[in-house]
């Protein structure tokens, strides 16, 4: 009965852990962007054309370099990551330097990187997507041996989820325990402050965005591997639920963690409640589970928002003129 | 920075001038259906067909794609085929049975294949089938029978189905793996595990997450084996498979090259029905007023026992190829009748005196 039930939770977990992972990464791509002062809806079009060049970089090392597996998914990562960090350059140009519509800038990149991706898919491979259908799971050497505890965490295992938890650490000790982290997040509170301080406001705004473009864009490719095994032409609306995470994490790392961890285990039960041990004896209509993740998200904004601490100076071009 | 915007600007354009055809002509036209020509499904097979029969005989081809899934917008994107000078066109899906009635009186010169359905007046009426066209049925029951009888003759007594969504086709296969399963558990004296919460329809034909995760419950829960009538998204169902030791059946097309967990797949031969079609056109032998039912009877569905190249797609170890051929031909004589409906299934489990089912007519036929 325990063995059954621990068999339960780790098949679970083997499906809650790389859904965290991915909404974990872009949310935290957009912390950077917002806390620095710029709204970045720009993240579902970052994760396409993350995903879209990572699939065709994939494409090329596994079959035609023929490189090992995890190697090539660890270079698309790296690929992914800088061409986000490009793509939102111009996100960062057009609500920095241009001082444009933040929102508007942004759109525009969600609907060129969508429709390039199917553009160019179209012209080479001849069909909207990129089959790169490999198995990525692998069990960590040596870990996955220790009992319980490698079952839980390193057997059957995406390489992403280990990037996923590093950065999360890395994102918190920038944020908070270094001088361009505080800098960072004051542009985002009074970039007037900021600037009188000598804070160049605009550097720091480009910085966010562009760090926000970085993991938006490996978030991609850590899209296309865990949930689809090839690129589709779009992220099934997955950078918009990192956005609706971010705020209802109120722009914190750690609760963006917690909410993420509560969003994929809804997604999942949601997904597979028909099958869940006890579940499964109630005899609930399985639309029931599918409508959870969706009342538990209206539930969570409902009593988040009331205590809503958005970076005070978010979504203002930054003018010198204007005290 | 406007060096940068110059550069793009030349990029896409480049993109957009070798993107269009050098010559607008065509003379084999595919509207596409819901879908597009890549939905690994219905149009894609299709569109795999026409293509390869026009390559090899070098006859320009080309697909319309209507703006939206009407009739209106049907036969202005048949309008349009004609325009552009299409002999022959092919429309996949029963949808088309009106547009393709109103159009094959309109142009009496062009030919009209109409796969998976017959030109009707109204949705009510009788087929009506011009000298000009082409009705194709594809006996998606009998495939889905043959598929659910080899699962449990080949041993496995927990089953699970998930079709793509409900239309006409991913019903049918349901349908006929339900009959196929029990039709083989009489005769091995096998109880069948099959639930009403062990068949769904998944909402869509693309792969996700979400669909591995609610296979990989299924298997976690005993379900030995998944018939996965769901287009792309049978490779989610395959990678659930692969994690929990279990099988899958795939559907349309031998999958076994796709991965080691495909037990079988439910075919029907839609590029060949295609490509038989277009070569009798082109022999001055149009199949003009006729409605085919492409069945074990033609060829037209059935699982895959060989292909070309070294891998071997007969994946059962106890159920043999000769019984395979076995029950194939009785279903290509007519012997044993496969439903098509639910009410016909009933009957099916009456009449051969088979154990009763647990799956409500709901489910199967929403």
């Amino acid at each position: 009965m325990i063995v059954d039930i621990f068999n339960e939770i780790v098949s679970i977990l083997s499906y809650v852990i790389p859904v965290m992972v991915a909404l974990l990464i872009v949310s935290l791509g957009g912390l950077f962007s917002e806390r620095s002062g710029v709204i970045n809806i720009a993240l579902e079009g970052i994760m396409v054309m993350g995903g879209f060049v990572g699939a065709m970089s994939m494409y090329l090392m596994l079959y035609i370099i023929g490189l090992p597996i995890q190697l090539a998914v660890f270079l698309a990562f790296i690929v992914g990551a800088l061409v986000g960090a490009g793509f939102s350059f111009f996100h960062a140009f057009a609500s920095v330097s241009m001082q444009s519509n933040q929102i508007i800038s942004a759109t525009a990149l969600n609907l060129f990187a969508t429709a390039l991706g199917l553009f160019v898919a179209r012209t080479f491979f001849g069909y909207r997507r990129i089959n790169v259908d490999e198995s990525y799971r692998f069990d960590v050497p040596f870990l996955s041996e220790i009992p319980i505890l490698g079952d839980l965490l390193f057997k059957n295992a995406f390489l992403s989820t280990y990037i996923g938890i590093v950065l999360l650490i890395v994102v918190i000790v920038i944020l908070y325990k270094t001088r361009f982290g505080l800098r960072l997040r004051s542009c985002g509170e009074n970039p007037h402050a900021a600037d009188s301080l000598g804070v160049d406001v605009g550097r720091m705004r480009y910085a966010g965005v562009m760090i926000s473009g970085l993991l938006a864009g490996l978030g991609g490719v850590v899209f296309m591997i865990a949930f689809q095994n090839r690129f589709e032409s779009d992220v099934r609306g997955f950078g918009f639920l990192a956005l609706a995470l971010l705020i209802s994490g109120q722009w914190r790392p750690q609760r963006i963690f917690l909410i993420s961890i509560l969003f994929a285990l809804m997604r999942v039960v949601a997904s597979r409640g028909d099958s869940i041990m006890g579940l499964r004896a109630l005899e609930v209509p399985t639309d029931f589970f599918r409508m959870l993740p969706y009342i538990l998200t209206l539930v969570v904004l409902a009593f988040t928002s009331k205590h809503s601490r958005a970076p005070e100076a978010i979504g203002e071009p930054y003018d010198t003129g204007k005290r | 920075m406007k060096k940068v915007l110059i550069a793009l600007l030349v990029f896409t354009m480049g993109f957009t001038l070798a993107a269009c055809p050098e010559d607008e002509d065509v003379e084999i036209a595919m509207i596409t259906d819901y879908g597009d020509i890549d939905d690994e499904s219905f149009n894609q097979g299709t569109w795999e067909g026409i293509v390869e029969y026009a390559e090899e005989h070098g006859i320009e081809y080309g697909y319309y794609r209507p703006a939206e899934v009407s009739d209106a917008e049907y036969l202005a994107s048949i309008d349009m085929a004609v325009e552009e000078g299409a002999d022959i066109i092919i429309t996949p899906g029963f949808l088309f049975e009106q547009a393709v009635w109103e159009a094959q009186y309109e142009y009496p010169d062009v030919k009209f294949v109409l796969l998976d359905g017959e030109p009707r007046e109204t949705e009510e009426s009788d087929p009506d089938v011009a000298d000009n066209t082409v009705g194709v049925y594809y006996e998606e029951h009998e495939s889905g029978f043959l598929a659910g009888y080899g699962a449990v003759r080949e041993g496995l007594t927990d089953l699970g189905y998930m079709g793509g969504i409900a239309v006409p086709a991913v019903v049918d296969f349901g349908i006929g793996f339900i009959a196929g399963a029990y039709y083989a558990a009489a005769k091995e004296d096998a109880e069948l595990n099959f639930p009403d919460d062990r068949y769904t329809f998944l909402g869509s034909f693309d792969p996700s997450d979400e669909y591995e995760s609610q296979a990989d419950g299924w298997y976690g829960g005993g379900t030995e084996v998944i018939f996965a009538a769901a287009g792309g998204a049978g490779t989610s169902i395959m990678s659930a498979a692969g994690a929990n030791d279990a099988w899958m059946i795939g559907v349309d097309v031998d999958q076994s090259a796709e991965s080691d967990t495909v037990l079988t797949s439910a075919m029907k031969d839609l590029a060949g029905s295609v490509q038989l079609i277009l070569d009798e056109y082109y022999d001055d032998n149009f199949p003009g007023g006729e409605t085919r039912h492409l069945g074990a009877d033609q060829d037209g569905v059935g699982l895959p026992v060989e292909r070309e190249d070294d891998i071997d797609p007969w994946r059962f170890e106890t159920f043999t190829v000769e019984q395979y051929e076995n029950i194939f031909d009785q279903i290509a004589d007519g012997s044993v009748v496969v439903p098509d409906s639910y009410a016909d299934l009933l009957d099916f489990i009456d009449e051969n005196d088979l154990d009763a089912i647990d799956i409500e007519e709901d489910t199967v036929e929403p």
